[in-house]
């Protein structure tokens, strides 16, 4: 299986949020496209949603590591940064985020009551929902794993949308 | 990337388009016009959302909270024209419904 690795380094702001969903959004193209793949193959027939959805997912992520990473000062260490992995395979795009902040227990992190329209605690729940595994292991260093299948099939029907 | 609203106000309803990025870093400032509509105490209001390519929780909180503080005054808000990743968050979390998208 062929495998290309993208490894990124943003700063702890932010500020670097557009750099790491560009990215994310353009490995996303480059599997589409089966850049990962041998030329006899079909580039893969991805759900229409497959961007969005690890876009989504990367996007709270990075955003719960810098607001929620925070010390008690507002700011974090000089010098923080949040590392980018991302595998594009033939099989599925995994991104791995590394990040040095305070680590916590998302286990006990609640769904959030979508009837009652809650204004927070819903960044882990999209990241969840946009990704077929969200594996976390806290540090230090902290590491998050988004694992997110490329299956070789037709559209999902849109009511999974 | 970042984020450019317009409002427009006629006798019968206004109208926030909002165009970019609603995220982490924008939110803040759509929630200065939310409160303008508050304060305004508008009764129907059409968020046109054609121009936007993102959005995440923290934009989509701001939408919720405008949601909420006019309906607690009696009024309406709809949404329209979501697309691609800010429509498939907005089924996700099943506001969709909600806004009469």
């Amino acid at each position: 299986m062929a495998e290309a690795v993208i490894k990124l380094t943003v700063p702890g702001e932010l500020a670097y949020r557009d750099v790491v969903i560009r990215t994310t959004a353009a490995a996303c193209r480059l599997v589409r496209a089966g850049a990962t793949q041998s030329s006899t193959l079909a580039p893969l027939d991805l759900s229409d949603d497959f961007d969005a959805e690890l876009v989504s997912a990367v996007s709270e992520i990075f955003n719960n590591i810098v607001i929620h990473g925070q010390d008690e000062t507002g700011t974090r260490g000089a010098g923080s940064v949040i590392e980018f992995e991302l595998r594009l395979s033939d099989l599925e795009l995994e991104v791995v985020i590394t990040d040095t902040g305070p680590a916590f227990d998302i286990d006990s992190v609640p769904s959030p009551e979508l009837e009652s329209l809650p204004e927070g605690g819903m960044g882990i729940h999209i990241a969840r929902s946009c990704v077929d595994a969200l594996d976390y292991t806290p540090g230090p260093p902290n590491r998050w794993r988004l694992t997110k299948r490329a299956a070789r099939v037709a559209h999902r029907p849109s009511t999974q949308a | 990337m970042p984020v450019e609203f317009s409002r427009s106000t006629t006798e019968e309803k206004a109208t926030l388009a909002i165009a970019g990025s609603l995220d982490a870093i924008t939110a803040p400032e759509i929630r200065v016009v939310v409160d303008e509509l508050v304060n305004e105490k508008q009764k129907k209001i059409v968020v046109d959302l054609a121009g936007l390519d993102l959005i995440d929780s923290s934009g989509v909180a701001v939408l919720v909270a405008l949601y909420k503080r006019i309906r607690a005054l009696g009024g309406s808000v709809i949404v329209v024209g979501a697309r691609d990743q800010p429509l498939a968050i907005f089924r996700l979390l099943r506001m969709d419904r909600v806004f009469s998208i």
